[in-house]
């Protein structure tokens, strides 16, 4: 404990803040601050919280555009339970969490360690990375869609004369997902910067001193550089798996608007399914409910992980 | 101090007054806004519209395309347009169900639209009971489309095309032709080539996925079970993985690459803006072509000429602001002259009689008359729609899916949608 004389407060395991002391100062100091905040603070009632705490009225309701809602008290949350599309949604969505977002932060650290080794045209290769990531992602999903047709695409094109017999990808429900999956790692331009910034702060002396006791490249790897950048990929663990549960405008773009999910509901995603029943069936109490489900499933996976974190995480500082 | 008080008050008052009587009958509208859910060519549109100016002196401003996420917001909110013309009927009862617009009997009586000058099948998308929800504008139908010179070189008379779905079936297989790597070169019929026409083909059937008043659901009717069943058939014969890596090969639709043009395919179900001068005379002149109504099963000779009509209709928000303007702009829309005028232009079909006999529409020649005649069929039909449509349309899709794609059982996977919707009908039904 940092402060002997003041008591710990804990809340889940969480470190509280020290309990504040009121003076005239730190009133003063409280309302000056607020003022500085104000137009943040504002924008957030007006725009997250109240349109959240709404949203959260409607679930229990059944919406009406131009009248009252009805209140059905749980029924919404009861009905998902028996709706088979609710679970096939959240089967995909979890799918793409479990597989996609760790071969996406093990692909990108890959990259970022190569356009961090000291070569020739370094730069250049970290621009040519980097690219795809600014390419806006409705243009960059009709491409894909392109590269993967299975008859004149680029990649069934190539496999075909490597002698493989490229699989149907996007007609293809077992192919579908994957084939997401590569679009995604495609646009990994973001991630790979933030290690490349990691990997940057990695304290030469220790790599130096490691060296000088023999360790080699995979040794270092291991026991230093992974280790020193386990912060970062803590941070792009939670945003990458909570960008992912609202995994939605490539699923929509394939789906062409008319063939959300499509084929056969492999790529009918949790934000998907949920859009449907909001602006499609007209359910928006039903969509209401949806949507605070998955909060309270992405609040509980950042809690866990955060929570597992202090295992694999090392803050140097 | 007291007396410009006084004064001031009289006027405030006097003010409230004459707005209010103002209010009990609004003044005429200088402008009327139009939303349009489709429209390759605004500018024709908004010509089209500027006649209804210079008649009336009230500027008319049309928005087409509009995005369907505005169209809901639109019509909760307080500024919605004044005529609102969606692209499909299946929209209109939900909306209605929620309150956002209007049943359209007075405006029909204000704007003196005469609804018996309109074909019955699209008016019928619009019909609940004794209620009128919207009216139709245009309408599209399907019919089967032949490559005559494929024909020929599969040995077939060109100008004989199949008269019975058996017979199509029979046709379609001399018309594929696979390669020596198994892989397909030539299909002669896709059941779903571009879309689902599983409305069409049920009607064939005799059925649909509703009984005809809508009060009943019958998505596992036995005409649904043969309709997809008939339709499995081309799958299972041809591979369903062969036949997907084949369509996905496909040119673009709409582009001189698309595959009935290219020669890919020899058979398909498509709509009547396919023979105007946008499509097929623009992209592929040179095409050996013909054109008849959809043959039906050879047990049931009566339904010949069987169509399912489906297309833009028009509503007035709940939220108009001045209701009687939106009818008589609504009974312009309706006036015969302005369909012809509106739907020869981007060769649809129109949804009044006296719109269909203009010479305009013979004048796309003879093909586009085989879809002109279809109007007029015994068996011509629409999409039936309830408030519930969305979302049974979307399951029917996937269990079409799977029925096609997986060889899913049709009987299986029917009872299965029937048993997830039939209490939600039911419940729909009853509110």
């Amino acid at each position: 404990m940092d402060n002997p004389g003041v008591p710990e407060r804990k809340i889940l395991g969480f470190q509280l803040p020290p309990k504040v002391v009121w003076t005239k100062r730190t009133k003063a100091d409280l309302r000056t601050g607020l003022l500085f905040l104000s137009p943040w603070l504002i924008g957030f009632f007006a725009f997250t919280l109240y349109p959240m705490l709404v949203s959260l009225y409607y679930s229990f309701t059944i919406y009406h555009s131009k009248r009252a809602p009805e209140w059905v008290g749980l029924e919404n949350y009861l009905k998902l339970f028996s709706d088979q599309k609710f679970f096939i949604s959240l089967n995909n969505t979890i799918y793409m969490v479990v597989i996609a977002v760790p071969l996406g932060l093990f692909a990108s650290f890959l990259c970022a360690l190569l356009l961090n080794l000291k070569v020739r045209g370094q730069a250049f290769y970290r621009v040519v990375y980097f690219l795809p990531s600014i390419v806006p992602t409705v243009a960059g999903t009709i491409l894909f869609l392109w590269l993967l047709n299975p008859q004149v695409g680029l990649v069934n094109t190539l496999l075909a004369r490597l002698g493989i017999d490229g699989p149907n990808w996007m007609a293809d429900p077992n192919w579908a997902k994957p084939a997401l999956i590569l679009l995604g790692m495609w646009g990994m331009g973001g991630t790979i910067i933030i290690y490349l910034s990691g990997l940057q702060d990695v304290p030469t002396s220790l790599i130096e001193a490691a060296e000088l006791d023999g360790a080699n490249w995979f040794q270092r790897l291991w026991y230093i550089t992974i280790p020193m950048v386990s912060p970062i990929t803590l941070f792009n663990l939670i945003t990458g798996m909570i960008g992912m549960f609202q995994y939605f405008a490539q699923a929509y773009v394939v789906g062409g608007g008319d063939n959300l999910g499509r084929p056969l509901n492999s790529t009918l995603f949790y934000s998907v399914y949920l859009y449907q029943n909001a602006f499609l069936f007209l359910k928006m109490g039903y969509a209401s409910a949806m949507a605070w489900i998955l909060f309270v499933i992405i609040l509980c996976f950042t809690l866990l992980l955060l929570k597992v974190s202090d295992r694999f995480t090392y803050y140097a500082g | 101090m007291k007396k410009p008080f006084f004064l001031l008050s009289c006027m405030v008052i006097l003010s409230i007054m004459l707005s209010a009587c103002g209010a009990a009958k609004p003044a005429e509208p200088t402008v009327l806004r139009v939303w349009i859910q489709w429209g390759d060519n605004p500018q024709q549109i908004q010509t089209l519209f500027d006649k209804y100016t210079a008649l009336s002196g009230i500027k008319v401003e049309v928005t087409a395309p509009i995005e369907d996420d505005k169209v809901l917001p639109a019509l909760t909110g307080s500024n919605p347009p004044d005529i609102l013309v969606l692209s499909g009927g299946d929209l209109a009862k939900s909306f209605y169900k929620e309150g956002l617009v209007d049943e359209l009997s007075s405006a029909i009586k204000t704007g003196n639209i005469d609804t018996a000058d309109m074909f019955p099948a699209p008016l019928s998308q619009c019909q609940q009971g004794e209620l009128t929800l919207c009216l139709p504008w245009g309408t599209d139908a399907y019919a089967l489309f032949w490559n005559k010179d494929l024909f020929e070189a599969a040995g077939l008379d060109p100008e004989k095309p199949p008269s019975t779905m058996e017979e199509l079936v029979e046709y379609a297989d001399k018309l594929t032709i696979v390669g020596a790597d198994g892989k397909l070169e030539q299909v002669g019929f896709i059941p779903d080539h571009s879309w689902s026409h599983n409305d069409l083909y049920v009607r064939n059937f005799g059925g649909f996925w509703y009984n005809n008043e809508g009060t009943q659901l019958t998505t596992n009717s036995q005409a649904m079970i043969d309709a997809l069943t008939w339709q499995q058939q081309f799958y299972t014969k041809y591979g369903v993985t062969n036949l997907q890596a084949f369509s996905s090969g496909f040119g673009e639709y709409g582009s001189p690459d698309a595959p009935f043009y290219a020669g890919k395919v020899a058979m398909m179900v498509e709509g009547e803006w396919q023979v105007g001068p946008n499509f097929i005379p623009a992209l592929k002149p040179e095409l050996n072509y013909g054109v008849v109504a959809f043959p039906p099963p050879a047990a049931h000779p009566e339904r010949a000429g069987t169509i399912v009509n489906q297309g833009t209709v028009v509503v007035i928000p709940s939220g108009a602001a001045n209701k009687d303007a939106s009818a008589k702009l609504l009974a312009w829309m309706m006036s015969p002259a302005i369909v012809a005028e509106e739907f020869c232009f981007n060769a649809n079909l129109p949804t009044s009689k006296k719109a269909a006999a203009d010479p305009c529409f013979k004048d796309m020649g003879p093909k586009f008359q085989v879809f002109v005649d279809l109007m007029s069929s015994p068996n011509a039909y629409a999409v039936i729609n309830t408030p519930l449509s969305f979302e049974l349309n979307d399951a029917l899709s996937s269990a079409e899916e799977a029925i096609l794609y997986t060889g899913a059982d049709p009987k299986t996977t029917l009872d299965a949608v029937q048993a997830e919707f039939e209490p939600k009908f039911n419940e729909m039904m009853k509110k």
